[in-house]
């Protein structure tokens, strides 16, 4: 009964703060509506994962081109617009301090400030029993799935992680290493290693995820962090469930005198 | 060729291309005024008469500043073969035109090879989805000809092609090949047979990637053994030091020998004038690269060199929201195209012609 009374206890706060973030997100463009008409913001690689705003770096030069038909990224002006330095990373010593940039991921959590004060305090008694997990094992979680709900059914390990393989137990704002040691929302490439050695690897050595800048091996470069890319929570979406959501193509090419449409290649093959 | 070449709307270039009779002396002047060197060159045998001739109109009706850079680039030589000096002049020449033909400070760089680099470019054919951002981007820097209204106004340099998955299926087991015809020269279990082998280009689906289809984006693979360079009459068309194959577009004379020399489709021709809105050019331009091209001369990927000259990944690579796309010197063992080789199963499109591309594709 005790208990009951706890959980709605918490279940009221975290809503009512998660309520009040969405209701201040939903106010927030309305205000200053004519500005925010005209300003050009484009997604990069996933969508809803980072996104670029357009503007003049010099007169005609702009930072970034968007897509009109998908507002995708189109052509960067400035590779490392609202970048910071990317910390520690162990195997990138050759690379000179500060020539490896990223974008930080904790700007665009919206959750993050609020976890680890009006629930996951880690210590406060009143939230303790059941905020700090008892275990590792899959539990449900309605009021993480209200907030987020890609964790309704989590898509990634195949029923063998769980939120704590990734999240630290009592710091919330912070993901977990194998030591128990907490890591930055920043580096995610340092949780995705650790069960993901070979990409880790090929990440680091730029072949697999993405680096924009300079070419050379110890040129500024914006590296793409992994979860710039792959939705930590969703990671078999997608048709060929590899680990990349779909998007919408940009427009193909012009069509040919005597095609009309986009069909006429299905229906017309070469023969053999 | 690609689908879009195949269309000559253009009653002009129709006619020179049909080689008539030489429009000798008929009118020069009146020739002359629109058309430039190339345009003598196409037009047959007396070319050296025709040319001079054509100069001769053009000087005695100059003073108009326009007319003088036509003349000074009418005297042009192939670009490897200036001067320093004169690749100063022929850069201030043509900053001066783009500028204001384009209502902007525009730059023509002429940056050579460095020393110690060798481009090489690497693609993961296992993470590409087909979105085609990189044909945008590669547009959206390299002053490409975007018309709509006619075709061949709109030029692409990379080109995605679908690819269907096919399957094999028991109930196609004993159908034969070619169909009802008594003698069978292979069985045809596979479906869609034949249809894939060329691709698809035009495909417009909601999503991509979409279940049964997987996507190979083609462009110039910057042969080391280039044939569209040994079949160039006029050798404009030459690999840098560098890597990539580069076209002095004022020397090309449009007889598009090069593009069918090209067994990856990837050199296209300037059929029309070309559309280039004064505010989506890009003012940041290479002689070799990407400054406006004009009418009735072939272009190319040239690795976006007006970048990458100066260390910056071309812009295919940086927008590719999968990652599919390397670019680095292939003679520093530490860039990721060398890892890519060292690391992976790579391999070259139409390896058997011994092109030898520095463009690979590759997979985890
Ligand atoms: C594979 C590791 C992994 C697992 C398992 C995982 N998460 Fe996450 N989670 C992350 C990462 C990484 C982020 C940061 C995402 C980003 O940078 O976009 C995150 C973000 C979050 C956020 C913040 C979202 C926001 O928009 O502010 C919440 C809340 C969250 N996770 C809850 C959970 C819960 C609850 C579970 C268990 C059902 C869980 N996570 C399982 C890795 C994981
Ligand atoms: C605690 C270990 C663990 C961590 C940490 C982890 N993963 Fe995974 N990941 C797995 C397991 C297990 C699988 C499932 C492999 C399978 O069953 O095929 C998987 C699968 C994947 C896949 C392939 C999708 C598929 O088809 O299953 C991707 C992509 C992926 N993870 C990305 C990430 C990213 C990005 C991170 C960091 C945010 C991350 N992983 C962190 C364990 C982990
Ligand atoms: C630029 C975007 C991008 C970034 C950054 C990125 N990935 Fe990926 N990753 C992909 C794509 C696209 C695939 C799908 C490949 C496919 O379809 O085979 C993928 C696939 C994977 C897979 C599944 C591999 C398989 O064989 O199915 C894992 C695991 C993975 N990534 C982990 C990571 C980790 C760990 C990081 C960070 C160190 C990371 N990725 C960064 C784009 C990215």
């Amino acid at each position: 009964m005790k208990k009951l009374a706890i959980y709605t206890t918490v279940l009221a706060l975290c809503g009512g703060a998660f309520y009040a973030v969405s209701a201040a997100e939903q106010a927030a463009p309305a205000q200053p509506a004519p500005e925010a008409a005209k300003e050009v913001v484009c997604f990069e690689s996933r969508k809803g994962a980072s996104e670029v705003t357009q503007r003049d770096i010099k007169p005609g030069w702009p930072n970034v081109k968007c897509s009109p038909k998908t507002g995708a990224a189109l052509w960067y002006g400035d590779p490392y617009d609202g970048t910071v330095p990317m910390g520690k990373m162990p195997g990138l010593d050759k690379i000179p301090e500060g020539h490896a940039v990223i974008k930080p991921r904790s700007e665009k959590l919206a959750l993050m400030p609020m976890c680890g004060v009006s629930c996951h305090n880690g210590v406060g008694p009143q939230f303790s029993p059941p905020t700090l997990p008892k275990g590792k094992k899959p539990v449900p979680l309605p009021t993480m799935e209200a907030m987020v709900p890609d964790l309704k059914d989590l898509q990634h390990g195949r029923g063998r992680i769980w939120c704590m393989d990734c999240h630290h137990t009592t710091q919330r704002n912070k993901l977990v290493d194998h030591f128990g040691d907490p890591i930055s929302f920043d580096q995610p490439q340092l949780l995705c290693g650790k069960c993901h050695g070979d990409k880790l690897r090929d990440w680091r050595d730029g072949i697999h995820g993405k680096r924009i800048g300079e070419f050379t091996s110890t040129g500024k470069k914006r590296w793409f962090t992994c979860t710039e890319c792959h939705n930590p929570h969703n990671v078999q979406d997608g048709a060929r469930n590899r680990g990349f959501v779909q998007l919408q193509p940009e427009p193909s090419p012009q069509l040919p005198r005597g095609m009309k449409d986009a069909s006429h290649e299905k229906l017309h093959p070469i023969p053999h | 060729m690609t689908p879009n070449e195949t269309l000559p709307t253009d009653p002009a270039k129709e006619q020179s291309s049909e080689c008539p009779v030489p429009p000798m002396s008929a009118d020069p002047a009146a020739n002359v005024l629109k058309t430039s060197r190339r345009d003598f060159l196409k037009s047959g045998g007396a070319l050296s008469l025709s040319s001079l001739m054509g100069t001769a109109a053009l000087m005695s009706q100059s003073g108009d500043a326009e007319a003088a850079v036509e003349w000074a680039e009418h005297f042009q030589k192939n670009y490897r073969l200036m001067t320093p000096a004169e690749k100063a002049e022929a850069r201030l020449r043509l900053e001066k035109r783009y500028s204001d033909e384009y209502g902007k400070k525009v730059s023509v760089d002429t940056t050579e090879a460095q020393p110690g680099v060798l481009m090489g470019y690497a693609l993961n054919i296992r993470k590409c989805i087909g979105c085609r951002r990189c044909v945008h981007a590669c547009v959206a820097e390299n002053n490409q000809s975007r018309g709509t209204k006619r075709p061949g106004e709109k030029i692409e340099w990379i080109q995605v092609l679908r690819m269907e998955r096919g399957k094999f299926e028991q109930e196609k087991m004993n159908h034969g090949y070619p169909e009802g015809l008594g003698i069978q020269v292979g069985g045809n279990a596979y479906t869609p047979a034949g249809a894939v082998l060329e691709g698809q280009y035009h495909y417009n689906p909601e999503k991509v990637p979409e279940a049964d289809a997987t996507y190979m984006p083609i462009a110039c693979m910057q042969c080391e053994k280039p044939p569209c360079v040994k079949v160039c009459p006029v050798r404009t068309t030459y690999r840098e030091a560098d890597g990539p194959v580069v076209i002095d577009y004022n020397w090309c004379i449009g007889c598009k020998m090069c593009m069918n020399a090209c067994p990856y489709w990837a050199r296209r021709f300037n059929l029309t004038t070309p559309v280039l809105p004064k505010e989506e050019m890009n003012p940041v331009t290479h002689y070799l690269g990407n400054r406006p091209r004009m009418r009735g001369v072939v272009e190319k990927c040239h690795w976006c060199l007006q970048r990458t000259r100066h260390d910056r990944y071309p812009a295919c690579v940086e927008v590719c929201p999968v990652g599919a796309r390397k670019f680095g010197n292939l003679l520093d063992p530490e860039s990721e195209v060398s890892k890519i080789l060292e690391r992976k199963n790579v391999f070259r499109l139409k390896a058997e012609l011994n092109t030898f591309p520095k463009f690979f594709y590759f997979y985890d």
